[in-house]
């Protein structure tokens, strides 16, 4: 079996030292090529895998701590493959379209280049411990990101992100550590966990639960641990907020999957959790109608659809969870090219306040239209990505929850209407439309038609992941 | 009679021993400063080899009964050569006068590697004090304005003797001969051994810098010179936690129960002292002084664990932290000399030199315990062994500290990061070739920390006698 994997990171890994070591001038290419490499490898593995149906693979490489029995372990499953997918495809945007700043473009490709690095080692891993060692270099990289490329509170914003973010890799590790020590034959294998975990006491196994739940809700984020979300996308740059909201809330979102699939005890939480996700549903969508900017409003249904996600994922069904893992896949996407779109009005107008933005649409055809196609992805219109994970969630919700399932839906109703307000405020009216500022080159275009081309086709060909979850 | 073959090496290793006394004793003489460095790094790097061999090779061989050379005591000669080959690099030019710190540093080291060495009491305090006051002069060669620090350091190092020479006296009646060797089961639990226990226990953690006994510890620190202070707590400190190793895990091993009480209150008091009081610092060289005593409280979770696998953690992290930590005092001794000492002064260190920024973030990412650094395995290896003995409530302390230790760690990093314009500043070869070696250790034993981890399984299996 070729180890397709460790591939995978060592071609980031070179990837990341050519960036460091030759011109600025060629960062952003050779990060680009690198990233597009361990693309090109993700999507054939796909379509070997729909060939043979069958995409279960896995690695193994030296001891990493002998003691402790640990292993580098990596390996892929049905649901982690699709993150895995999205995180390659998001990256690749990012690095390649993001920077629309121009702004030390070796510095922010080689950080995006750990981080995509972090996130595929995260998605991959077998075990606990490789878990959290790549969730701890994916969390230290985007402080760094948000710190070294955002605007002007950008010190407070990375300040409170780092807090939030050590506070819940913290409690991850504190977690772990429970697990293994708690578990038979002590392990991080998540396989063996999943296996074993059930004799575990029960009330050992509800604090553990509870320690873990806390964790990946703070990263998620979910209302109402969610306060560093919106001031790290208000500051952070268009790179930034795209590898934040695309990706980093997914660590959450894949680690809350991990949790109600390995821990037995979950069920018995899954009916508060579901509240709590509808409150944080009503909650944050209420607080997008007050918001101004764009770039906040966005951050704003991120933790709309996260909630939606996380009712999904408590429902313990198979629906719910496969709707949760397509959502997350869809919302990668979507969220991302909303957050490309908005750092393209950021840089046109030199401004995002939706009050005094107006008319993007005669200034930036492509800037609006992908805002358009985001808002569809993101609301979970029919034809993209999101009415996929969408439909599959609530019915999972439904069959679990009964109709209080379905409630969130009135969330996302809300969000919708203002999304729409909003586009119709800023980016369609055409009459007294603002004066720009800057332009946005081919690259920031090439960037949407990358995401774009991905909501479309996750959204008219699920099945292409869909038939690796049964 | 023992083979001759494994004698030899052991000779080699004494030899080498005395022969870095003495090139430090003719250094002051002969007053010829690069000859000297030349010299001490090879004599240093020959012991480095000589004892790692010893320690591969598990030979295990006592010395008139003062001396026992077995793969615990070659375990840290191995990692307090390396320690004190990095600051004699970094004392050439930060020092006033090399010759006569190269010969205070030779007392110095063969004060460590006494300690290390040692299999009787007597051996283990004549070892501390010979440390302690070649460390005092050390700080006093440098001027006038010196005076304080040394004088504090005397002073705490004198308590710190008269209080062991009183733990030894009262134990004197079970342990005529002083040695190392347990003391008989039968005294167990009597008033003499517990107080004695307990007199020890506070004079080594006066040398360890544990609070409550290391009230001085911060101004001596500050106070010192950058290079000393690199030694101090790279090499000083780590002393008297093996000197605690043998001691405690030796001599005092029927009072298991008893010693995992103490060290459970000393590391959980020092970590939160060390971490809280840092938070305020706008010194940098205070706030790592804080910095270093919180991480003696870490290496204490380990004596707290009382287990083989605790021996372990705390030895991995008495490694790591040392060249954390001299890594750390390189750049502050270095920016010291351009008279950039606070966190404000720090401001675009990313600009003016982005390997010392780099090199000081990668640092302070270790001393936090983010992975894939070497700091974050001997966290995890500290956490890990104290749930391994039932201690979830001293695990859950740590990791409480661990995260408040973040957010002053974040401030010297956002600092030196911060957008202003300045001028670079230049960077001696010394100061590069140890931060090259502090940064390349710590990737490379974060990313593949087996052999370490191993060797300091070795180790503490042999101390505990299996």
């Amino acid at each position: 079996m070729i180890p397709i994997i460790g591939a995978m990171l060592l071609i980031l890994i070179i990837g990341l030292v050519a960036t460091i070591a030759l011109d600025e001038r060629h960062s952003r290419a050779i990060a680009t090529a690198a990233s597009l490499v361990v693309l090109v490898i993700v999507i054939s593995v796909l379509f070997n895998s729909l060939l043979t149906g069958n995409i279960v693979h896995s690695e193994q490489y030296a001891y990493y701590l002998p003691s402790l029995n640990v292993a580098f372990e990596m390996q892929f499953t049905p649901i982690s493959f699709a993150l895995l997918l999205m995180a390659s495809i998001v990256s690749l945007a990012a690095i390649y379209a993001g920077n629309i700043e121009k702004e030390s473009p070796k510095a922010s490709s080689a950080l995006l280049l750990l981080f995509e690095f972090a996130a595929i080692g995260l998605f991959t891993s077998a075990n606990f411990l490789l878990f959290f060692i790549f969730w701890d270099i994916g969390v230290v990289v985007l402080f760094f990101m948000i710190y070294l490329f955002g605007s002007a509170g950008r010190k407070r914003a990375a300040i409170k992100f780092l807090i939030y973010e050590i506070l819940a890799s913290s409690l991850l590790l504190l977690g772990i550590l429970m697990i293994y020590f708690y578990t038979p034959l002590h392990s991080f294998d998540l396989s063996y966990i999943a296996l074993n975990f059930h004799l575990v006491s029960q009330g050992v196994q509800s604090l553990i639960f509870l320690i873990l739940f806390f964790a990946f809700l703070i990263n998620m984020p979910v209302f109402p641990v969610h306060l560093w979300l919106p001031d790290a996308h208000t500051e952070a740059s268009t790179q930034g907020s795209m590898a934040l909201s695309g990706i980093l809330t997914k660590f959450g979102g894949y680690g809350m999957l991990l949790l109600f699939a390995t821990i037995p005890i979950a069920s018995s939480f899954s009916y508060y959790v579901a509240i709590l996700a509808i409150i944080s549903a009503f909650y944050a969508a209420f607080v997008l109608m007050r918001q101004h900017d764009i770039k906040r409003v966005v951050a704003y249904t991120t933790i709309v659809e996260m909630s939606i996600i996380l009712i999904g994922i408590a429902s313990l069904d198979s629906f719910g969870t496969y709707g949760a893992a397509y959502g997350m896949l869809a919302h990668g996407f979507a969220v991302a090219m909303l957050f490309l779109a908005a750092g393209s009005v950021g840089h046109l107008f030199a401004d995002r306040d939706i009050r005094e933005v107006k008319g993007v649409i005669t200034t930036s055809l492509s800037t609006a239209y992908t805002f358009l196609i985001g808002t569809f992805a993101t609301t979970g219109v029919p034809l993209t990505a999101a009415f996929i994970g969408d439909i599959l969630i609530f019915s999972g919700a439904q069959s679990a929850f009964g109709n209080i399932g379905l409630l969130p839906l009135g969330a996302l109703l809300i969000t919708g209407a203002f999304m729409y307000f909003v586009i119709n405020k800023s980016f369609l009216s055409a009459k007294d439309s603002s004066k720009n500022v800057n332009y946005i080159g081919l690259s920031q275009k090439v960037g949407f038609g990358i995401l774009m081309l991905a909501i479309i086709i996750f959204g008219i060909l699920p099945f292409m992941i869909l038939k690796l979850f049964t | 009679m023992l083979p001759a073959i494994s004698i030899t090496p052991v000779t080699a290793l004494i030899a080498l021993l005395v022969l870095f006394l003495i090139s430090g004793i003719a250094a002051m003489f002969l007053r010829k400063a690069k000859a000297q460095l030349a010299i001490s790094s090879i004599i240093l790097l020959a012991i480095f080899s000589v004892s790692s061999y010893i320690f591969i090779h598990g030979i295990n061989v006592t010395i008139l009964q003062v001396f026992k050379v077995y793969p615990f005591s070659t375990f840290f000669i191995s990692v307090f050569s390396v320690g004190l080959l990095l600051v004699n690099m970094l004392s050439y030019r930060y020092s006033k006068d090399f010759p006569s710190f190269s010969m205070l540093l030779a007392f110095t080291a063969s004060g460590a590697f006494i300690v290390a060495l040692s299999f009787s009491l007597i051996a283990i305090i004549f070892g501390i004090e010979i440390m302690a006051l070649s460390t005092a002069f050390m700080i006093i060669i440098n001027g006038k304005q010196y005076v304080e620090p040394a004088v504090k350091l005397f002073v705490l190092a004198a308590i710190a003797v008269a209080v062991m020479g009183f733990a030894m006296a009262l134990i004197f009646q079970y342990d005529p001969q002083l040695s190392i060797g347990q003391i008989p089961a039968a005294s167990v639990g009597t008033y003499f051994v517990l107080l004695s226990l307990l007199l020890f226990a506070g004079a080594l953690a006066m040398e360890g810098a544990v609070f409550p006994f290391n009230l001085w510890i911060p101004d001596v620190y500050q106070g010192a010179p950058g290079n000393v202070t690199a030694l101090l707590s790279g090499i000083n400190k780590k002393v008297a936690f093996v000197a605690m190793f043998e001691i405690f895990f030796v001599l005092f091993i029927n009072n298991l129960q008893l010693l995992s009480t103490v060290f459970l209150a000393l590391s959980v008091v020092t970590m939160f002292f060390g971490n809280i009081v840092a938070l305020v610092q706008e010194n940098v060289k205070r706030l790592f002084a804080y910095s270093s005593i919180s991480q003696a409280g870490y290496i204490l979770i380990g004596f707290a664990a009382a287990s083989l696998y605790g021996i372990e953690a705390s030895a991995f992290q008495i490694l790591a932290h040392m060249l954390m930590i001299i890594g750390a005092f390189a750049i502050i001794t270095w920016l010291e000399q351009k008279n950039i000492k606070t966190i404000d002064d720090y401001a675009a260190l990313g600009r003016r030199s982005p390997l010392a920024a780099l090199s000081l973030t990668l640092i302070m990412l270790s001393l936090i315990g983010v992975p894939p650094l070497m700091g974050f395995v001997g966290k995890f290896l500290l956490f890990s062994s104290a749930i391994s003995s039932g201690l979830l409530a001293l695990a859950v302390l740590a990791i409480i500290n661990s995260f408040i230790s973040v957010y002053y760690y974040a401030k010297v990093i956002l600092s030196m990061y911060s957008r202003k314009e300045a001028k670079p500043i230049p960077m001696g070869w010394e100061v590069k070739a140890v931060l090259l070696i502090v940064v390349a250790a710590i990737i490379l034993f974060g990313i593949y920390p087996q052999p370490i981890i191993t060797a300091a399984t070795y180790a503490g299996s042999t101390l505990l006698g299996y």
